[in-house]
């Protein structure tokens, strides 16, 4: 009966241990940028849009730290975003994997370590905003003057 | 002997500053907990005030342009369970503490 019952949980737990192999995924599918941002089809300003709405102290904060930056550096985070989210889950999700494990592949995050922090940092503010970010246009640049 | 009197001259200074600060000084954010958790609206005091400062804000710069838009704000910031009247409250008590020259968007909204 022992016996039986221990052969029973060892073919279940291999059968487990097979499946995750087969869907390929592993940490970079989630860390250190979310998963529902590697697959968002919203743009960056649509995702602080949303932030400004569901996340309203996240947003204010970044947005804070944002105010304190130079115009040159405000430029370059609006361009290295806009060049994220034009990626497809494929290039995003190897800018992940470049960012995890080569602490010096950002160049940005020298200028501003925290540059993408409202996008990136925190998975429990993506899923909010991924929630509802397709509700809000586009292109309003607006978003970026708080 | 000198060093108790000189405590004792410094005990008397503090006195009147203490007294001071008492409630009538009390800092915006502190006035703004007490008078929510006469609404019931608990939450952390830092977090309360900071939803408050951006309701004014969005005021200020068109996020929001009524009352109504505001109270959905403040309502979806609330923990759940929380009704629209204490979003109202809390409406009502971020205007007056934070932003009084808005407070006619209030008004406005009374009236329709």
């Amino acid at each position: 009966m022992w016996i039986k019952a221990s052969v029973a949980a060892a073919v279940v737990s291999v059968a487990a241990m097979a499946l995750p192999a087969v869907a390929s995924a592993d940490a970079t599918d989630d860390y250190p940028i979310p998963n529902r941002i590697l697959k968002t089809s919203c743009t960056a300003e649509q995702i602080m849009a949303a932030a400004r709405d569901v996340e309203p102290v996240y947003y204010e904060r970044y947005m804070i730290d944002y105010n304190n930056k130079s115009p040159d550096v405000h430029q370059a985070v609006q361009d290295r975003i806009h060049w994220f989210f034009s990626m497809d889950y494929a290039g995003r999700r190897q800018y992940s994997e470049d960012t995890a494990t080569n602490a010096f592949y950002e160049q940005l995050a020298w200028n501003w370590p925290n540059w993408a922090k409202l996008f990136f940092n925190n998975k429990g503010v993506a899923a909010h905003t991924t929630d509802v970010c397709m509700q809000y246009p586009p292109d309003d640049m607006s978003v970026w003057n708080w | 002997m000198t060093g108790i009197r000189l405590a004792s001259i410094a005990a008397a200074a503090i006195a009147p500053a203490l007294m001071f600060a008492a409630p009538a000084h009390a800092d915006p954010d502190t006035d703004f907990a007490r008078e929510l958790h006469t609404y019931g609206i608990y939450g952390q005091k830092d977090y309360n005030a900071w939803i408050g400062k951006i309701t004014c804000k969005r005021l200020d710069n068109g996020v929001d342009q009524d009352a109504d838009k505001s109270a959905k704000f403040v309502f979806d910031q609330l923990q759940r369970g929380s009704t629209t009247a204490q979003a109202w409250q809390f409406l009502g008590a971020a205007l007056r503490t934070y932003c009084p020259d808005k407070l006619p968007v209030l008004q406005a909204a009374a009236q329709q």
